[in-house]
């Protein structure tokens, strides 16, 4: 026998293009291990330090696999490509921003009692997300968003003494439990129809399917998915649970929820629909033509949903008194937004996406990063704490209106941009409505998002004492500022990069053997 | 074909039918034979036993929970190693290193549970 | 020849329906998280019926099944110990009492 039948066929594959997840699983676990032997009384800050280094190389190992050939593991259950690639750089920006906003709210006043907990199940949500973006098949899909989920739930409510944290956590379990079981419901159709949980399969197989009279069947498995995953990205037929699942967790959760959660669900929708309803066409007997189902069918469904998720959004983000609420709202119309691209399927489809995405971390990070260190000194989450911001500390004043004028879509922002190519992509795809619902709706968010400007510049606070910025806060700040002011000056060399060095073709290209 | 299936479909309705007749003909015909005198004695949940108590609707406590839980991380876990072991020969040495891997995490678990005194009943 | 497919589709349905139905409506936190099971394994039965009698019979819809069995066990211990916690800290489990956060 030789060395390779022994060890079996499954030693056969580069399992070196899995280091990242590899890593992150690692150090989750050592962490969870120091947790447990260290004193109880020590400083949990230096498990922060390392998974924030774990991160960090999890990442450089990213970047090593960026511009390289589809690697495909176990017949398409684990792949690398493109799609892959930059959804995991996001997700691991993402995740350590979160890391540096919790290290300042994680603080001596025993707001979160298990830290340790904390900081190692972030790392694991991480690993769902991770392997939500580059799984091709149905199971593994799917274990990673649960995987985000249950480690999500937790996080939502661990603080424990706190009210407020553990109802959110409840109603966040809830509406999750009865998505996962309505995206299963979905998925268990689609199985039966194609009998395969490979998602390239599915699409070769679907077709015959679909002429064979089940035409009804692929609808409806197509929009219990939809419906699950909506949950994920907060769009409209399952967007309840946001404000007040955002209100009650710790606030670093929040930002955590409201950008690679989110992030997490985009990539899980456009991976499953592109590949799997991509290739679906259907034949129409009256003028004999062929069109595809995805851009002449069900488009049309996701343009409304995210319409109505827009509408939404930004009209009850008006009422809000409460940021960590309005921030949720907000979301919801963001996403509603970054769903136009997936509906208008122009070429540009996955650039628009990502750009918006990264637009949308920047922003979204660092205001959250200030309206955490806001809330915490004022002791209170209301939009009046931020009044008199600019006299106390001017530069995360000027910081904060740059995030805001970037999520509301105004120029020298990266956001003004993302939303300008999501506009270009409903022009080009002649969805005049859907364009002019985008234009109204934006016209709507400016006025909760300059009602936080007028209370940071006009309005006077309790206090006029300066606000102590603590360094990793600052840090935070800093990078997500230059990140959208940068994006926001030359936005085309960002779309180059995401162009060449994440090909979206990549995707379509069956790795399985 | 059709007919037979047709005929098990009538073996189970008559099952189905004498299922419900019997027990409910047994329960009239003792209803219509035996002498009625309910007293305040024979009226009680356990005629000669323990004198009820308070409401059925008692809290438990929830250790009991938690050992649940336990019971959770090593039962269901041990789902996948079934198809694992009956696979093994196929598999390899490669499949046995992640098994390792996996009952690894799930002793890390253990340790979990152990080091939080989950394990002690008192 | 057996029991054609669609009849396990048609206990399955049923059997989700219940669950939508009891996780929208019951009033009692613990019944909502059993509804939800319940929704959980008319996906298993659909998984398995569709494993044996699909259009493509093949194992993996056992496989798929055994993963979501996991994933809901996982899924109901940590929404029991939510509950719990709530619990310890505002004494109900009724779900209409949820309520502290409107506005």
């Amino acid at each position: 026998m030789s060395s390779v039948s022994k060890w079996g066929n499954l030693a056969q594959y580069d399992w070196s293009v899995m280091s990242p997840e590899f890593i992150i699983l690692g150090v989750a676990t050592l962490l969870s291990l120091l947790d447990l032997f260290m004193n109880k009384k020590a400083d949990r800050r230096i498990l922060a330090w390392i998974g924030f280094l774990g991160i960090i190389v999890a990442g450089y190992f990213v970047v090593r696999n960026t511009g390289q050939n589809v690697v495909s593991i176990l017949n398409d259950m684990y792949r690398v490509d493109g799609f892959a690639n930059a959804f995991k750089l996001l997700f691991l920006s993402g995740v350590a921003f979160v890391f540096l906003i919790s290290l300042t709210y994680i603080d001596e006043s025993k707001n979160i009692r298990y830290s340790g907990e904390y900081y190692y199940l972030i790392l694991t949500a991480l690993l769902g997300a991770m392997l939500m973006a580059s799984s091709s098949d149905l199971i593994t899909l799917f274990v990673g968003l649960e995987l985000l989920s249950i480690s999500s739930y937790i996080l939502v409510g661990t603080r424990k003494q706190h009210i407020h944290s553990n109802e959110s956590a409840f109603k966040y379990v809830i509406s999750g439990g009865i998505a996962s079981a309505i995206t299963l419901y979905g998925m268990s159709f689609i199985y039966g129809l194609t009998g395969s949980t490979n998602l390239y399969v599915i699409a070769e197989r679907l077709s015959s399917v679909f002429y064979d009279g089940f035409d009804f069947l692929v609808y409806f498995s197509f929009f219990l998915m939809f419906v699950g995953f909506a949950f994920k990205i907060s769009v409209v037929p399952y967007h309840m649970w946001a404000p007040d699942v955002y209100q009650g967790a710790p606030t670093p959760i929040a930002a955590f929820l409201s950008v690679v959660s989110k992030a997490a669900g985009f990539a899980i929708v456009l991976r499953v629909f592109l590949i799997s309803f991509g290739s679906l066409v259907s034949f129409d007997m009256e003028t004999g033509q062929q069109g595809s189902v995805l851009v002449n069918t069900l488009s049309v469904y996701i343009a409304i949903v995210a319409a109505a998720s827009m509408i939404i959004g930004n009209t009850l983000a008006m009422r809000q008194v409460n940021i960590k609420r309005m921030m949720a709202y907000s979301g919801i119309a963001q996403a509603g937004y970054l769903l136009v691209p997936f509906a208008t399927l122009t070429v540009l489809m996955f650039e628009q996406t990502m750009f918006y995405l990264v637009a949308y971390l920047f922003a979204n990070m660092g205001a959250f990063a200030i309206i955490m260190l806001v809330n915490r000194d004022q002791k209170t989450e209301d939009l009046k704490s931020f009044a008199g911001l600019y006299h106390r500390a001017p530069w995360m004043a000027i910081a904060m209106t740059f995030f805001l004028l970037s999520l509301a879509g105004l120029p020298i922002t990266a956001g003004f941009f993302g939303k300008f190519y999501i506009f270009m992509s409903a022009i080009v795809h002649s969805s005049y409505w859907l364009a002019g619902i985008m234009l109204a709706t934006s016209v709507v968010s400016y006025y909760y998002y300059f009602g936080v400007i007028r209370q940071m510049y006009m309005r006077p606070g309790k206090t006029e004492a300066p606000l102590k910025v603590p360094a990793s806060i600052g840090l935070v700040v800093l990078i997500a500022l230059v990140g959208t002011v940068a994006a926001g000056i030359m936005p085309d060399p960002v779309m180059q990069y995401i162009h060449h060095k994440f090909p979206l073709q990549q995707m379509f290209q069956p790795g399985g053997q | 074909m059709a007919t037979v299936y047709m005929n098990n479909y009538l073996i189970v309705a008559i099952f189905l039918f004498l299922g419900i007749l019997l027990p409910v003909g047994a329960l009239t015909l003792a209803r219509f034979l035996r002498p009625s005198n309910p007293t305040e004695e024979k009226r009680k949940t356990y005629e000669s036993g323990v004198e009820p108590v308070g409401s059925s609707w008692v809290q438990f406590n929830v250790k009991y929970y938690i050992f649940a839980l336990l019971f959770v991380v090593f039962d269901v876990e041990t789902v996948f190693l079934y198809p694992w072991a009956v696979a093994y020969d196929s598999l390899g040495l490669f499949a046995l290193v992640e098994m390792v891997i996996f009952i690894v995490l799930l002793v890390i678990g253990l340790i979990y549970a152990w080091k939080k005194k989950v394990l002690e009943w008192n | 020849m057996s029991i054609p497919v669609t009849s396990y589709l048609l206990v399955a349905l049923i059997l989700f329906c219940i669950g939508l139905y009891g996780a929208l409506t019951k009033r009692n936190a613990v019944i909502v998280l059993l509804s939800i099971e319940l929704m959980l394994n008319a996906v298993n039965i659909n998984l398995v019926a569709f494993a044996k009698y699909g259009m493509f019979p093949n194992i993996s819809g056992q496989i798929f099944s055994l993963f979501t069995i996991t994933v809901a066990a996982a899924e109901a211990a940590v929404g029991l110990a939510i509950l719990i916690s709530l619990y310890r800290n505002r004494n109900t489990v009724q779900v209409d009492e949820m309520d502290l956060m409107k506005r």
